[in-house]
């Protein structure tokens, strides 16, 4: 993967808060209110879920330099969302949510130069997701 | 065959067609919609509010700096096209959306068709950055792996990293024809690269040489417009066949 957006992914989640969940629980705060009907997919209690998002974002920033790891995972990962029914669609306002997550908690310091960094690894990850949940069959959990 | 509002919407129809297409309804719409208002109104500027609109139901109160999903949707559109076409190779035109915008262009991939066995090859090597600054070295990086992706577009022409073509001659493999060299300076915001394509097959005496300047507002932008300006030189020096253009409406 590029170094510049590596090092502008990097920069952009050492800006976030550490102590807490807080940037993942506005994830899902902005995620329910731009698609209410994903709401449903989630019976976990949205803090555990919260915390479940921040792990998978430090492992991913952990990883960025071992792109074959994050391919598997993200393929992984879209697997069991593929089973738990989110559609290629829905990956669209997921990924508004997790833009503006940066946005409302670092304001002016997330720059328009590790915006468009996410941007392009968001297409990554989720077209990984995407190849992930056609190329497994249908579990039906939860997340 | 020329490019014209027919063939273009043939091909669109195609790829709407695909099964990366037939399952993602609104990346579908998307593409439908910027290409339909290129052939249609080709003066007019595509805005991410008119998309956010028209593809994604937003009101009329929808503000994009509060949600960017059509930023979004746009990046993963890039991503789908580039696998789509490395899936099915275009027979007469690819559609591409530029970073930093949404009007398409259409680049005809016909050209003056070389026989399958006259395939060309270049050697291309990391950018030399000419500071010792991280930043800039960041930034020769980023551009040599846009410049990569560019000119792997280009039909019948082999890129080869320096990697690989170390692995190529512990094979005793055939040398590559060309070799692209490229020195990058920075004062300021302004950026200037200087390009060589030189033959390796023959006498090694230069092909092509440019000398390229832009103003960095935004770092990919800067690096995918530079790398698209370098990819159209390539591929007309090389004459391997590709024109960028804007389909006629006729």
């Amino acid at each position: 993967m590029d170094t510049t957006i590596i090092r502008y992914l990097r920069e952009s989640v050492a800006l976030l808060p550490r102590e807490n969940s807080g940037p993942a629980n506005e994830f899902y705060r902005r995620l329910f209110e731009l698609a209410p009907e994903v709401r449903r997919m989630f019976t976990r209690e949205i803090g555990l879920q919260a915390k479940k998002f921040s792990d998978m974002l430090a492992w991913v920033i952990a990883n960025l330099d071992h792109p074959d790891e994050l391919s598997s995972e993200m393929r992984a990962l879209g697997a069991r969302h593929g089973g738990y029914g989110v559609t290629i669609d829905q990956y669209a306002p997921i990924g508004s949510a997790l833009m503006w997550m940066f946005q409302h908690t670092l304001g002016d310091r997330f720059t328009p130069e590790m915006e468009e960094a996410w941007l392009e690894f968001y297409a990554f990850i989720s077209f990984e997701m995407e190849r992930g949940a056609r190329e497994a069959p249908a579990t039906g959990t939860h997340p | 065959m020329p490019l014209n509002t027919a063939v273009v919407s043939h091909h669109l129809d195609q790829a709407l067609n695909s099964p990366l297409f037939r399952n993602a309804d609104r990346q579908a719409r998307f593409l439908r919609f910027v290409v339909d208002s290129a052939l249609h109104s080709p003066q007019s500027a595509i805005k991410e509010f008119d998309i956010g609109i028209a593809v994604y139901d937003r009101r009329s109160d929808y503000d994009p700096r509060m949600d960017p999903i059509v930023r979004v949707e746009a990046a993963r559109l890039r991503a789908r096209l580039r696998e789509y076409y490395e899936v099915t190779p275009p027979e007469h035109v690819r559609i591409e959306i530029p970073k930093g915008r949404y009007v398409p262009v259409f680049i005809s991939v016909e050209g003056d068709p070389a026989p399958v066995n006259t395939d060309l090859s270049v050697l291309v090597p990391p950018f030399r950055c000419l500071s010792a600054d991280p930043e800039d070295q960041n930034f020769c990086d980023g551009l040599t792996e846009e410049v990569l992706h560019k000119l792997a577009q280009i039909p019948r022409l082999r890129v080869i990293t320096e990697s690989v073509a170390a692995r190529l001659g512990q094979i005793d493999g055939p040398k590559p024809h060309y070799l692209l060299e490229a020195s990058v300076r920075r004062g300021g915001a302004e950026i200037r690269l200087v390009l060589h394509l030189m033959e390796l097959t023959g006498g090694g005496s230069t092909l092509f040489s440019n000398i390229y300047q832009a103003t960095i507002n935004n770092v990919f932008t800067t690096q995918e417009h530079l790398a698209d300006e370098i990819r159209r030189d390539i591929s007309s020096a090389l004459h391997v066949g590709e024109r960028v253009t804007r389909a006629s409406t006729s």
